[in-house]
């Protein structure tokens, strides 16, 4: 087992899956240590620089969550985040970041088990990719 | 107009690149001939046939207009002789300011050398050493101003001759350019003073700022290419299905491709509002993307060919949040190569 860490920066609508978040905690389930939380009003409203710039930062992986289609606090957010992901993922992967570095994950507030899981999850699946590649060595 | 002794000694030098930017130079028209009246041109390999050693001679060149990125070894110790050999450096051009089309090598991984390279001779001379990165000249040396453009526009090439070179006399024929540039630059331009060092001829809003189309409300049903559907119905190119970046990228040219039904490729770079190019072009297009339908969405996706080489055509050394080498900043009296 190697001693990589991943660092994963997760954008939580502060409506659901920030809720969620709250809740796993609060209800004692075992998470990760490895992942930044930063709360954000909706998942719409994180910007695809957002998450260029966290992984410019540093960081090893990026989640947003959001709510469930449908029930957004704002009618329609979510969809918003919905119709950026496949794009952006795509443009990362042609930058050198592996899809499963970036997901978008629909998280209801009554749900800090599936938080819980989905963290834990993804903090293994970086695990085991290691840490980023460079494309190229700077010069 | 004064001449002779006052005259500034310019150079001008293209290091990876494909002299267009030079060919935008003398493609100024009936702006070359006063230039001559106050720019003396002491190097230009391409124009002149000038040598290095011609340089030897010559005190210290006043401006030099250096075009083209930085990929070889020559080309770096071309960018950093003629930094220390230059009192101002315009870095003229997508190359030289932001890496431009050479940059884009910087997204294939660096492969082994070349191997089996032909014995060098008179005709074929070896290869220079290639940088491990394609860079923009920024991040070689510090660079005193940016013409950016694919080529740069002749107004705004102009302004920034008469900018960098002239003789502090208030310049002519400049309307255009000093409508387009940012107001300290336009201010100094007619003041016949040396404008902010760092400035960028070129506009500080959006493309879409000046272009002529008219922009309703967007809805991006599916991607196309210019020659696969192109309706001359002065709409906003983004809206009828085409990749325009104008919403991503520096005015200055005055719109010039999208009023001909180009879509915009990003040649001035991105504007100071915008963090990555990319992320705004992803940003701009998916969030009006005509559906609600997760599978949909994906579907459209698939059909973008080659995002990174299409939103960071030109600017992948430098503007590109992941891949960027950081600019050298600093006075160039500081720097030491």
């Amino acid at each position: 087992m190697s001693d990589f860490e991943p660092k994963i920066i997760a954008f939580l609508c502060n409506w659901c899956s920030y809720v969620a978040a709250d809740a796993a905690g609060v209800s004692r389930f075992l998470q990760k240590p490895n992942v930044r939380v930063i709360r954000v009003n909706c998942s719409g409203m994180v910007d695809p620089t957002y998450v260029l710039q966290a992984f410019a930062l540093g960081a090893d992986g990026v989640i947003i969550g959001g709510c469930w289609p449908g029930d957004c606090h704002y009618i329609s957010g979510n969809i918003k985040a919905m119709r950026r992901a496949p794009l952006l993922k795509k443009l990362l992967s042609e930058l050198g970041i592996e899809p499963a570095r970036f997901r978008l994950e629909w998280i209801a507030a009554s749900e800090p088990g599936p938080y819980a899981r989905i963290m834990n999850e993804m903090v293994d699946e970086i695990r085991s990719l290691g840490p980023r590649r460079e494309m190229r060595a700077t010069a | 107009m004064k001449q002779g002794a006052n005259k500034k000694k310019v150079a001008v030098y293209t290091a990876t690149g494909c002299r267009t930017c030079e060919h935008a130079m003398v493609d100024l028209h009936y702006e070359v001939n006063p230039l001559t009246h106050w720019a003396e041109v002491v190097f230009w390999p391409y124009l002149l046939g000038s040598a290095w050693e011609d340089l030897n001679g010559e005190g210290r060149v006043d401006v030099c207009f250096f075009a083209g990125a930085v990929q070889t070894a020559d080309d770096q110790a071309a960018a950093v002789r003629l930094r220390d050999k230059s009192q101002i450096l315009v870095a003229v051009g997508a190359c030289a300011a932001f890496g431009g089309l050479p940059g884009l090598a910087n997204l294939s991984p660096a492969g082994p050398e070349p191997e089996a390279a032909p014995e060098p001779s008179p005709e074929m001379p070896p290869l220079p050493p290639l940088l491990p990165k394609v860079l923009a000249l920024g991040s070689v040396v510090p660079v005193d101003y940016v013409v950016p453009g694919c080529p740069p526009t002749p107004p705004l090439l102009w302004a920034a001759f008469q900018a960098v070179a002239g003789l502090g006399t208030a310049p002519a024929r400049l309307g255009y350019a000093a409508s387009r540039l940012p107001g300290p630059v336009a201010e100094a331009l007619a003041a016949g003073l040396l404008p902010p060092r760092g400035s960028v001829f070129a506009g500080d809003k959006a493309v879409c700022a000046s272009c002529s189309r008219v922009k309703e409300e967007k809805l991006f049903r599916r991607v196309l290419r210019p020659y696969q559907a192109y309706e001359e119905s002065g709409r906003c190119l983004l809206e009828q299905g085409l990749i325009c970046q104008g919403v991503a990228t520096r005015e200055g040219c005055g719109g010039l491709c999208t009023a001909v039904g180009v879509p915009c490729r990003g040649c001035f770079g991105k504007p100071p509002a915008i963090v990555d190019p990319g992320a705004k072009m992803v940003a701009a297009i998916s969030s009006t993307i005509d559906s609600s339908d997760a599978e949909e969405i994906a579907c459209l996706a698939e059909d973008f060919v080659d995002l990174a080489g299409t939103f960071y055509r030109y600017l992948l050394p430098s503007q590109c949040l992941l891949m960027a080498t950081p600019m050298t900043v600093g006075k160039h009296e500081d720097h030491n190569p």
